[in-house]
């Protein structure tokens, strides 16, 4: 069963916006739409999110991804289109059974923390329970072990303007949290914050994802943070989504200029797999290690190889292993068994210009995995 | 141009409101009056030193000691200028109107913060509510509520109330989009967003504009007291009446006195019913240094158990020393208690025969309210039957107008004084200046100015429409709209230093017996006929208080009795106008007993 699905979502603002969708159907433009002052914020989206997976939204500012997040839980309501949650259409709940949804099923992370600056941290890990009209006694012991989770332990008392933005949004996570809902939409969570927190944040989120696995449904502008977190990704531009994939779909094979331009800047080093680029182990096999053994086996390849990793190991990973010996890092599945190399000359060459569709090697399939191996990845 | 007789349908508005929702009105009347009777009794009740200290302990819980200490010098201040009745007067009005005024403008701020359309088409409103000079809405407002506190609070509050509107709406417009975003994304319904969001952070702007509201209630204090409103406003506005710059400077320092505590008092409580406020205090204490008595406050409870013992005490003394020592022995009297209330406007001749009779009344037991008014809201006072009488009126001609509007609801109690004349006079060092056609061509000398009294005087209009333009002096002259207290300073000035001066007059006046003036002579006779003094009394005043009016129709006075009563009210100076109507009697002994004659029959 699918957890949360959109279907052919629209969201125009203006006058006679049931117009403008049938109009955008026919296959209008969002500037001749524009023209009449009307605004397609979102045109015509549909994904579907797996229970446990995150799913983000990746899209530059004025790209419509703020506004189909707020229809996912009905602070906006579609134009056109519905959004299915457990099966349930939210679209056509009255605003009483609305509510009740969101206060027990979906919760909120907000850009700027969003904290109520009258209430102690508690209170305001609380307020979700408070809502839901859980006695104080309750709420108090439920809000203080979603503080702990998030590491805010000790600070319960305290005010949101004592904390740092990191701790603040620690707190905002810890309310979303503590209400057990099973959806977290996150808007531009961590946007706010510097660099490096930003990162101890986002690992964290994957660390609780691996304890928790909620749906979630994560908006950002920065695609870096996108191919950290995402397991599938919404690529939007202009309202609409140009590219749906995994990260290495994405970095690899981007469906249009304007995806292709912001690959650019990722760091590909992070995002791409041992797995995504391994050659098969027989292009190794019948050759010479570099002390002159010959590599008859797989045996004899894992035993001549720096190091052995997983499918899912960033290939950043790859590099010191691949300085301190001539051979090839042996990849491997979880059973020990080797399914493929990486010579260094390979590890190199992906390093390089983008390479084309022809050149790609293997398309990989464990994006899943990848999320969940980037623990790895921040301890470097 | 086509003239738009806007005026006249807002008269004939008025006139159909007045008719047909006088049981609205009488409603309204009745609530503010009730609430203001109840507050003023509560604030009265204790001595003025225990009421001081009572403001003090609040004083010291909301701002420290040192606030307290010049709280409690300011309000023994007020009473030591002997203004503390009209200070509770203006303190209950204005606590009145602030309720008033927030039992409306809160709601109102609210729903204008959640609907685009409400905001649109109050904020209009409450700009016209806002800068229509007020004196426009008082008049309409004493013809609906009659003279007294109501006209002057419901002032109050139609001037105080925007402020209040606009801050709550700008305070919960304010609140950050976001957090009413999250409330709303965890459910929360949009009447607890409100109670438990927006309301708590739109607090401080909102306790900003109730704060607002306080002051500019103060301001409005003065405004009510010409309809009679009392109060501190009331003493200025008679202090201003009769150019007592002492007066006023006492009660306008009264005024400040409250202004600051109430402003003070209410920027704190701010900071303490907001839980922001309360955090930032509570950290600045912490770092504060030096002296711990300066920053200590005193906690709530205390501050209440405080407060309930002074007012405690308070209530004992007022138990055991408080009641008025009774009239004890005048049971006999004709009056019997009775309470009559008479209105004046400070003229001369006016304020000398009006305090002339309420010594007389209260002397025959008659329980007598004087108060002074502007004349417009004398003669709708009196018309609506809030005001008994008043002795001032002169007729057929100067006060026409006036008599022709509410003539069906006055009584016309005769003629106490006449034949009185209006002219013009100038300083007898003028010698050659005697008559009317003298003035011509001498502009110049006199810096083209004659200096005149209240426009609405009625020999003003005259001047203005028939002597100016008769005698060919209206392109000369310029006739300046003043007071006649400020003619009168004027006169005194020009005529220490010998200066030109030429002044708008009546006889009988105290001027002519204190200066030595020349009244310029009439040859065309455009003054016409010397009007008479009347005494005018509400419809029903005679059916009720037969005596009184027998009294009133009978009453007479020579020119010598009425300038020499004058003249020594004039020496007592303002606010002692009874003594020197009690010394003037004991000159003129009998009289009393003449114009009021006692009851004939023996008392048991």
């Amino acid at each position: 069963m699918s957890r949360l699905q959109a279907e052919h979502l629209y969201k125009v603002f203006g006058r006679r916006p049931d117009e403008a969708v049938r109009k955008l159907e026919s296959g209008a433009d969002r500037d001749e739409l524009r023209a009449e002052g009307t605004t397609a914020a979102v045109i015509d989206a549909s994904f579907t999110v797996e229970p446990g997976q995150i799913f983000v939204v990746m899209g530059l500012s004025g790209s419509g991804k703020s506004t189909l997040l707020r229809m996912l839980n009905g602070l906006l309501d579609p134009t056109a289109g519905r959004v299915l949650f457990d099966g349930q259409d939210l679209t056509a709940l009255s605003p009483r059974e609305l509510r009740h949804v969101r206060s027990t099923k979906i919760s909120m992370v907000f850009q700027h923390f969003a904290l109520f600056p009258h209430r102690s941290v508690l209170e305001n890990a609380a307020y979700g329970l408070e809502v839901q009209g859980v006695s104080r006694e309750e709420r108090e012991v439920r809000a203080a072990e979603a503080l702990r989770l998030t590491g805010l332990e000790g600070w319960e008392k305290s005010w949101p303007d004592e904390l740092s933005g990191g701790m603040q949004q620690r707190v905002g996570l810890a309310r979303a949290l503590a209400t057990d809902a099973d959806l977290l939409l996150m808007d531009e969570s961590f946007s706010a914050l510097d660099p490096l927190i930003r990162r101890d944040m986002q690992d964290q989120l994957l660390e609780l994802q691996k304890r928790l696995k909620k749906t979630i449904v994560f908006i950002t502008h920065d695609l870096n943070e996108a191919m950290r977190l995402g397991d599938r990704i919404a690529v939007m531009r202009d309202g609409k989504i140009v590219q749906l994939g995994s990260a290495e779909d994405i970095l690899v094979t981007p469906a249009n200029d304007y995806v292709a331009s912001f690959t650019q800047d990722v760091d590909r080093s992070r995002v791409l797999t041992a797995g995504a680029i391994m050659a098969e182990p027989h292009t190794v096999m019948g050759g010479k290690a570099a002390d002159g053994t010959e590599l008859r086996t797989p045996q004899d390849v894992l035993a001549a190889a720096p190091a052995a990793v997983a499918e899912s190991t960033p290939i950043i990973d790859l590099f010191t292993p691949c300085s301190q010996s001539p051979d090839p890092v042996a990849v491997t599945d979880a059973k020990g068994k080797l399914v493929g190399v990486v010579p260094s000359s390979r590890l190199l060459a992906v390093l390089g210009e983008p390479m084309t569709p022809a050149e790609a090697p293997r398309d990989a399939e464990p994006a899943a995995a990848a999320g969940a191996d980037v623990k790895k990845v921040a301890g470097v | 141009m086509f003239r738009l007789p806007l005026g006249e349908w807002v008269d004939s508005a008025v006139d159909w409101l007045q008719t047909h929702l006088v049981w609205l009105f009488d409603a309204i009347s009745s609530i503010v009056s009730g609430m203001f009777d109840g507050i003023a009794a509560v604030l009265s009740a204790p001595a003025p030193l225990l009421f001081a200290g009572i403001v003090a302990v609040i004083a010291w819980w909301l701002r420290g000691l040192p606030a307290a200490l010049l709280t409690f010098v300011g309000f023994a201040l007020i009473d030591s200028v002997e203004l503390w009745d009209e200070a509770m007067d203006t303190l209950t009005l204005v606590l009145v109107a602030t309720l008033v005024t927030l039992l409306i403008a809160v709601p109102l701020g609210i729903w204008a913060s959640r609907s685009r359309t409400v905001s649109a088409v109050v904020r209009p409103v409450l700009d016209f509510m806002q800068t229509m000079p007020a004196m426009v809405y008082l008049i309409p407002g004493v013809i609906f509520f009659g003279v007294g506190v109501v006209p002057g609070i419901i002032a109050t509050i139609i001037f105080a109330l925007p402020p209040g509107v606009r801050m709550t709406e700008l305070g919960i417009r304010q609140v950050d989009g976001e957090l009413v975003e999250a409330a709303e994304a965890f459910g929360t319904t949009s009447r607890n967003t409100l109670l438990r969001v927006q309301l708590p952070l739109a607090l401080p702007t909102i306790m900003a504009g109730i704060n607002q509201v306080i002051m500019l209630g103060l301001s409005m204090v003065v405004i009510a007291g010409m309809v009679g409103g009392g109060g501190l406003g009331g003493s200025v506005y008679r202090a201003i009446g009769n150019v007592d710059v002492g007066l006023g400077f006492e009660a306008g320092i009264s005024i400040v006195i409250l202004a600051m505590y109430l402003d003070r008092m209410t920027g704190a409580l701010g900071t303490v019913v907001s839980p922001l406020g309360r955090r930032a205090v509570a950290k600045t204490r912490a770092m504060a240094e030096g002296w711990k008595i300066w920053t200590y406050r005193p906690q709530p409870v205390v501050a209440v158990a405080a407060i309930v013992a002074l007012a405690l005490v308070a209530g004992g003394m007022s138990v055991f020393g408080g009641s008025k020592a009774d009239t004890a022995g005048k049971s006999a009297q004709v009056g019997d208690g009775k309470k009559i209330s008479i209105g004046y406007i400070p003229w001369d001749e006016g304020i000398a025969s009006t305090f002339l009779w309420k010594e007389m009344l209260e002397q025959r037991g008659f329980e007598v309210d004087v108060k002074q008014y502007e004349a417009g809201a004398l003669y709708t006072g009196m018309a609506n039957g809030q005001i008994d009488f008043q002795t001032d009126s002169w007729l057929p001609v100067t006060h026409a107008s006036y008599w022709e509007k509410y003539q069906d609801r006055l009584e016309d109690m005769g003629s106490w004084y006449a034949p009185t004349s209006l002219e013009l006079a100038v300083p007898a060092y003028m010698k050659d200046i005697t008559s009317m056609e003298d003035l011509k061509g001498r502009a110049s000398e006199f810096k083209g100015r004659i200096v005149g009294i209240e426009p609405s005087a009625g020999e003003m209009g005259l001047l203005k429409d028939k002597l100016l333009p008769g005698y060919g002096l209206d392109e000369e002259y310029k006739l300046i709209d003043g007071s006649t207290p400020s003619m009168l300073a004027e006169l005194k000035r020009a005529y220490a230093k010998k200066e030109p001066i030429v002044v708008p007059l009546w006889s009988p006046h105290w001027a002519y017996n204190d200066y030595d003036l020349t009244k310029l002579k009439d040859p065309k006779g455009l003054w016409g006929e010397g009007d008479g003094i009347h005494t005018l009394a509400r419809k029903g005043f005679s059916q009720e208080n037969p005596e009184v009016a027998q009294w009133l129709k009978s009453f007479k006075m020579t020119e010598e009795q009425l300038t020499s009563l004058e003249a020594e009210i004039q020496k007592a100076g303002s606010g002692k106008e009874q003594q020197a109507v009690r010394t003037w009697l004991k000159d003129n002994s009998g009289v009393v007993d003449t114009w009021a004659p006692p009851r004939r029959t023996p008392g048991p």
